[in-house]
């Protein structure tokens, strides 16, 4: 009984050291950090939870990087895409993890609203730009530099997820919208367990779009159906411009179609876009839609 | 057992003229000259292609578990600890973490699968990788699992995977579960002890019965290291024992009533009605009671002989290529697609919850999404038939993704919990899946508007909406 022995010997020479079981259990439950660190963080501070809770936090963010570069290689292709409007704002945002079980994860979830947020917050400091529609695209280093509501940075947060879910996790993009007030933005995500929108509330999934419109109406819920809709046919069907009647001339194969107004529309293939659009009169003034992992193009 | 239209193309045509062949020469018995079928050369194949006998029972089982937990390193450590016996061939880490890649049904899937076993029994051992690949390879079935060690590690505790492998391993139906808590060199007793505690919690709210869960701790690693044989190579051993004891033997297909997916329907002047067929399960006698199911119909007749590649046979076994001369139906009573089945052992069934993997682009499935109430065609053993599904809570779904689907057939079809089905959209196959819940059978209202299509749901919503 090497083992039992050696786990005895251990118990009796650092008694005092030792941390104390019931409060392990408590710290795991409370905090979900792997039973280790929890241990690790009682035997510091004598059993006092609260300052191991605290010294956890922080210790995770140094933890957190230090697995950060051990888990660097690994690639991270599942994820998450949020989306979050507010009036004439939105954000669009791509983070990826390793696998798609992580994805589904609480803390993960929870890092996808943050990251929504502070894209959300740093485009309503922007100053418009002439035009109707800004829109500002932000690479996986300005991310990590956007500041949160607690003073820290999003790079903080990610390292602190990280330690966390034990998975490599990248901030891939983002893209922010501001509008004129004429303008309506709406946006989708697939799949998308909530089935109300609520403007003010990050949405995610594997696939997300935000779509501009220009509508002569007040938008009725019943637009707004609409406009659901034809965000949800972006999503499905991943066309590449709006496209331009005077220009642009419908593809010979419907199947190839890549202009938008010229696709059938997935809820009724008796129309097209183009047409729901006129029928309802509205205008689509700008889109743009994120797929988990895809690769992105540079243009 | 497969669905694949592919396959049916490709063995019917031969197995048809083979049949009308012996059909023919029905005097001819034992002419001594046995024309073989593709059944029996892969069959020999199979037996030759074997490193053990297969005299012992047989049990599929597979390693779950959160990344990094120890799946590989404790798959790696069974084939040591065993090959010290003989009763395995010792795989190395890097053998089993490397296993190429393999498709089943169009779908490319990594995943490894080994062979050992007990002083008990024989094992068929997968182990996943831990992500995507897990979901796939669940689904389309490409190793059943009979049941599954759950790996968690000792220093980690229960984490987001080792929740998401037990719930889709419920779901699918795999009953019986062993823990492994891992690395406990790394652990101390407390610790190991509170994971233990974590690990019951979680079962029970799975649906598992968590208090009664066996439960192993020790060391992949010591066990592969020859290090410890306490928490090594000990663990191992009283590890498989515990599965050997409670993963219960699955019924084999032999000892289950006999099931016959019907392939083809001829008529013999003066003999009667012959149907043929790959019996699928138990064993079918001259004169046994037998029940066709299929198409609304359940028809009651006699099995009045059995008949192999121009032989006559007292009893044909599961696996067998068969003719079955059956008293009292007509020709065109029966259909393909219909199952021959012990009487009261087969239900025809019109609704079924299901998982479901749509293939993607790039595997040859749609290039579109598609929606709640889209029409396709459902394949399974050897009928098809046209359904219309529901996608529960989600407006779409996505070429590549898995999902649960509701499935209404336009005919109740056999269909039983477990059983692998393809779907197909014309000329593209769309996803393959496995029935999960069977569901309470359509109403006549249902029924109905299965048929009506989208302009008369929207006519009712508009009609629902006024009356309000
Ligand atoms: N200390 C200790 N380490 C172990 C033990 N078993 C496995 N490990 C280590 O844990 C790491 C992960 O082991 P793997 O067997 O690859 O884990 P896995 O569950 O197959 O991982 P994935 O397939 O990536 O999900 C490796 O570095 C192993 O050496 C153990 O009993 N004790
Ligand atoms: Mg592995």
């Amino acid at each position: 009984m090497y083992f039992k022995h050696i786990s005895t010997r251990f118990f009796h020479l650092s008694k005092n050291l030792c941390a104390d079981k019931n409060a392990l259990a408590a710290l795991r439950k409370k905090t979900g950090y792997t039973f280790a660190n929890c241990k690790k963080a009682l035997e510091m501070h004598e059993n006092d939870l609260t300052k191991a809770e605290k010294w956890l936090q922080e210790q995770a963010e140094s933890l957190g990087w230090s697995k950060a570069t051990k888990l660097e290689g690994r690639s991270a292709s599942q994820g998450l895409v949020g989306v979050l409007v507010q009036r004439n704002i939105g954000a669009l945002v791509e983070i990826n993890c390793e696998t798609d079980f992580v994805s589904r994860n609480e803390n993960f979830r929870e890092f996808v609203e943050k990251t929504s947020k502070a894209c959300l917050n740093y485009v309503s400091d922007v100053k418009e730009t002439e035009g109707n529609v800004t829109k500002i695209a932000l690479e996986s280093e300005s991310l990590k530099n956007l500041k949160l509501e607690d003073g820290k940075m999003l790079s903080d947060h990610l390292a602190l997820l990280i330690g966390k879910i034990g998975e490599n996790t990248v901030l891939k993009r983002a893209i922010c919208y501001k509008t004129a007030d004429t303008i309506k933005l709406f946006g989708f995500t697939h799949p998308a367990p909530e089935s109300i929108d609520e403007e003010g509330k990050v949405i995610m999934g594997r696939y997300g779009a935000i779509a501009a419109f220009n509508s002569n109406t007040e938008a009725s819920d019943e637009v707004r159906v609409i406009y659901r809709k034809i965000c949800q046919h972006i999503v499905g069907m991943n066309p590449e411009k709006i496209g331009d009647t005077e220009i642009d001339k419908p593809n010979e194969v419907k199947d190839d179609e890549k202009c938008l107004i010229y696709q059938d529309f997935i809820l009724d293939s008796e129309m097209t876009i183009g047409e729901i659009l006129k029928e309802n009169n509205i205008k689509i003034i700008d889109f743009h839609r994120f797929e988990c992992g895809e690769e992105v193009k540079v243009n | 057992m497969s669905a694949l239209v592919a396959v049916k193309q490709a063995l019917s045509p031969a197995l048809r003229s083979t049949f009308r062949q012996f059909l023919l020469n029905t005097n001819v018995k034992s002419s001594g000259c046995i024309s073989v079928s593709p059944f029996i050369i892969s069959k020999r194949y199979f037996a030759e292609k074997k490193v053990f006998q297969r005299t012992k029972p047989h049990c599929n089982i597979g390693t779950i578990g959160h990344v990094d937990h120890g799946k590989t390193t404790l798959t790696a450590a069974i084939t040591k600890v065993l090959a010290e016996k003989d009763l395995a061939e010792s795989k190395a880490y890097s053998d089993i973490d490397n296993a190429p890649e393999e498709k089943a049904r169009g779908i490319t899937i990594n995943v490894a699968h080994i062979e050992y076993q007990t002083d008990n029994r024989h094992y068929g051992h997968t182990d996943c990788p831990g992500h995507a690949d897990y979901i796939k390879n669940m689904i389309t079935g490409t190793a059943q699992m009979d049941g599954a060690i759950l790996v968690v590690a000792a220093t980690d505790g229960a984490m987001p995977q080792t929740r998401e492998h037990l719930l889709l391993a419920k779901q699918i139906g795999v009953n019986d579960i062993v823990v492994f808590i891992n690395k406990v060199d790394a652990a101390d007793a407390e610790m190991v002890e509170l994971v233990e505690m974590e690990i019951r919690e979680l079962m029970t709210e799975m649906g598992y019965d968590g208090d009664k869960v066996p439960i192993i701790k020790g060391s992949a690693l010591c066990a592969l290291e020859e290090k410890n044989p306490d928490i090594g190579q000990k663990a191992i051993l009283e590890l498989l024992d515990t599965v050997d004891k409670t993963i219960p033997t699955p019924v084999r297909e032999l000892d289950k009533p006999f099931l016959l997916p019907v392939e083809n329907v001829y008529s013999i002047q003066g003999r009667g009605t012959v149907v043929s067929g790959r019996l699928e399960r138990g064993v079918l006698k001259k004169g046994a009671e037998c029940e066709f199911v299929g198409y609304n119909k359940v028809l009651k007749s006699t099995v009045t002989g059995v008949e192999m590649f121009h032989q006559i046979l007292e009893e044909a076994q599961a696996g067998d290529q068969l003719g079955a001369l059956v008293r009292g139906v007509k020709r065109d009573d029966i259909k393909r697609g219909m199952v021959m089945c012990k009487p009261g052992s087969c239900k025809a069934i019109d609704q079924v919850e299901a998982q479901v993997y749509i293939l993607s682009k790039e595997e040859g499935g749609r290039t579109k999404p598609f929606t709640s109430f889209f029409q396709l065609q459902m394949f399974s053993r050897t009928w098809d038939c046209a359904a219309v599904c529901i996608i529960p809570g989600k407006e779409m779904c996505m070429p590549g993704e898995d999902t649960s689907l509701q499935l209404k057939l336009f005919r109740p079809m056999v269909l039983e919990q477990g059983q692998r089905f393809t779907l197909r959209d014309g000329k593209i196959t769309l996803g393959t899946g496995v029935v999960t819940k069977i569901l309470p059978p359509l109403s006549e209202i249902e029924r109905q508007e299965l048929t009506e299509g989208k302009k008369g749901r929207e006519k009712k919503e508009k009609k629902n909406k006024k009356t309000v």
